[in-house]
């Protein structure tokens, strides 16, 4: 082609309204679904310690409580730099809309971060008091501020803490499902937009929400214990793997079964959504998201579960089987809220997408979002320390050993 | 401070009704007034739209200064669009009926550009009964005219057959597209 017009000549095929040509909401809106999945799959796997007494998950139960604390503060940020205008955005609160389907996620994330924020503060607080007494300057500060200023750990404060963090963790569960089953809501409820519109969405979004949150924790466990040359306890990782591999079953199932009805009923607009998966999103779709990056980990999640093999081939699998699982929540979110918008609404042609890499809501700020996370967990890190272990002594001491 | 077993509690429900009851007031104070009269939104915004200084003043505001390139205008295939969509905006060129700046003329590749933002063979969506779209460089080739050719060294670009059908009226050549 001649240099002159290739600025002018887009690829698109068939016809395509002219208000269709742009994806509007572009990686940004791909992001917020996914960071939100890590959130929630996270607190489940605390929940599944402290509510349902899996002693097995006792070494990441604090862990993960941080870890959903950690990509909480950054799941809205995806949103502020696709909407712009920051400073608009307590205008949700200030004129709060009942009707509003997206003003609804603001009050659930709200709600939620504090329940999360007030666990971590009571399942914390023995390790804060015998930190408060260590600290000095301005770390001294922040665990008077956490602590509230009591140091009382007598018996009856930390059964008080117990029942308080019983109640905490056991709303929290539904409350982490309604938080992301809601993301999945938003996108569902979109009518005009024929992938998203099934009320499967809210079951698929949570339960790849679980799929991610599960895989970042088994992932983050094993690369930090081994970075700090720490024991992995090989038992916690096992239980999460097994866990992972129950919630992927159901998740690629109801994935492949959305996808199966609408083909097996010929819905309305499935002739495109069949066109799109065929097409566009062929690569993505097929051979990344359900090839490469589902079947290849259920095989992997099998050998995992069902085989004997050496403990370091184990930590090893599983970290390559999270990290797989990981991509594939990456790409599933891309593929339902890119692909889906692929579509135009005339039904009869599929516009493109690129992603700039130094766009306000580029690949570079695609990058540095999902690095700000593990910079705020470092941080917390500092403050909270991570594993039971690390203050064993001191929960032989103050906390009785429990 | 001695603290007795539940006083982090009370202490954490205190912030949260301190938090609370200041979120409250920031909503009184910060609602803006006129929020709600219509509907979930600030009333005073119509009025602020309204106010807003006009941009586009539309065909007739171009006209009633450059009545040739309008008249010709007006007889072209191009009578449908507006003169600020390919000049820019009225309130760049004229302000309190005088003008302040002269509007940019397109030339060389630009004019290219501008043309194919509609008439680009790849856009699809646009019928060829409603709007003739061309490949390029087919259709120079086509025309048997270099490649460098500009849209407008055969088009006018306000009627854009018009010296076109006028040869062809002269020649008797038949147009391919």
């Amino acid at each position: 082609m001649n240099p002159a017009h290739e600025n002018v000549v887009s690829t698109l095929t068939n016809y395509v309204f002219p208000n269709d040509l742009h994806v509007h909401w572009s990686m940004m809106i791909a992001l917020y679904p996914y960071i939100t999945g890590i959130v929630a799959g996270a607190f489940i796997v605390s929940s599944l310690y402290h509510v349902f007494k899996i002693e097995s998950l006792k070494p990441v139960s604090r862990f993960s409580l941080l870890f959903a604390l950690a990509f909480l503060a950054c799941a809205t940020l995806p949103l502020l730099c696709h909407l712009g205008r920051p400073e608009r955005n307590f205008n949700i609160m200030l004129t709060p809309n009942p009707s509003s389907a997206m003003a609804g996620f603001g009050y659930i994330y709200g709600a939620y971060g504090l329940v999360l924020f007030l666990e971590i503060l009571f399942i914390f607080r023995p390790t804060l008091v015998h930190l408060k007494g260590q600290s000095s300057g301005l770390m001294k500060i922040i665990y008077r501020a956490l602590t509230c200023d009591s140091s009382n750990l007598s018996e009856q404060s930390l059964e008080l803490d117990r029942k308080i963090i019983a109640f905490l963790a056991a709303i929290g569960i539904p409350m982490a499902c309604v938080l992301h089953g809601y993301v999945g809501f938003i996108f569902g409820g979109i009518k005009a937009n024929p992938t998203w519109a099934t009320p499967l969405m809210p079951v698929i979004f949570l339960l790849s929400a679980c799929v991610s949150g599960v895989s970042g924790i088994i992932l983050a466990y094993i690369l930090i214990k081994s970075f700090r040359g720490q024991y992995i306890d090989l038992e916690c990782v096992k239980t999460c793997t097994k866990f992972l591999a129950g919630f992927f079953i159901v998740d690629f199932t109801f994935e492949m079964l959305e996808i199966f009805s609408h083909s097996y009923l010929y819905t309305e607009h499935y002739h495109m959504v069949d066109r799109l998966l065929a097409g566009p999103l062929y690569v993505s779709f097929w051979e990344w998201q359900v090839g490469l990056l589902s079947v290849v980990p259920l095989l992997l999640l099998g050998i995992l579960c069902l085989t004997r093999i050496s403990d370091a081939s184990y930590k090893l699998l599983a970290s390559v089987v999270s990290f797989m699982l990981l991509l594939q929540v990456v790409f599933m979110r891309w593929n339902v809220v890119i692909g889906g918008q692929l579509i135009s609404k005339s039904d009869r042609g599929f516009t493109q997408f690129h992603p700039e890499w130094f766009d306000k809501e580029g690949i570079l700020t695609a990058i540095v979002l999902m690095t700000l996370p593990l910079i705020i967990l470092f941080v917390l890190s500092k403050i909270f320390p991570f594993w039971n272990e690390e203050d064993k002594d001191l929960n032989r001491k103050e906390v009785g050993g429990t | 401070m001695e603290s007795s077993y539940n006083s982090h509690v009370k202490r954490i429900i205190g912030g949260i009704v301190i938090a609370a009851v200041l979120g409250f007031l920031a909503k009184v104070v910060m609602t803006p007034e006129s929020f709600g009269v219509y509907g979930h939104y600030r009333a005073d915004a119509i009025i602020e739209e309204a106010d807003r200084e006009i941009r586009h003043w539309t065909n007739a505001s171009c006209s009633s200064c450059h009545a040739h390139e309008a008249n010709r205008h007006s007889k072209g295939n191009h009578k449908t669009i507006s003169c600020e969509f390919c000049h820019g905006t009225y309130a760049d060129h004229i302000a309190d009926g005088k003008k302040v700046k002269t509007l940019p003329v397109m030339t060389g590749d630009e004019i290219k550009t501008l043309c194919l933002r509609c008439h680009n063979k790849a856009i699809e969506a646009r019928p060829e009964d409603v709007i003739k779209t061309v490949a390029m460089p087919d259709h120079l080739k086509k025309q048997n005219v270099k490649e460098t050719h500009t849209c407008n060294q055969c088009h006018y670009v306000h009627a854009p057959l018009e010296y076109i059908n006028q040869a062809i009226k002269i020649t008797g050549i038949k147009e391919t597209i």
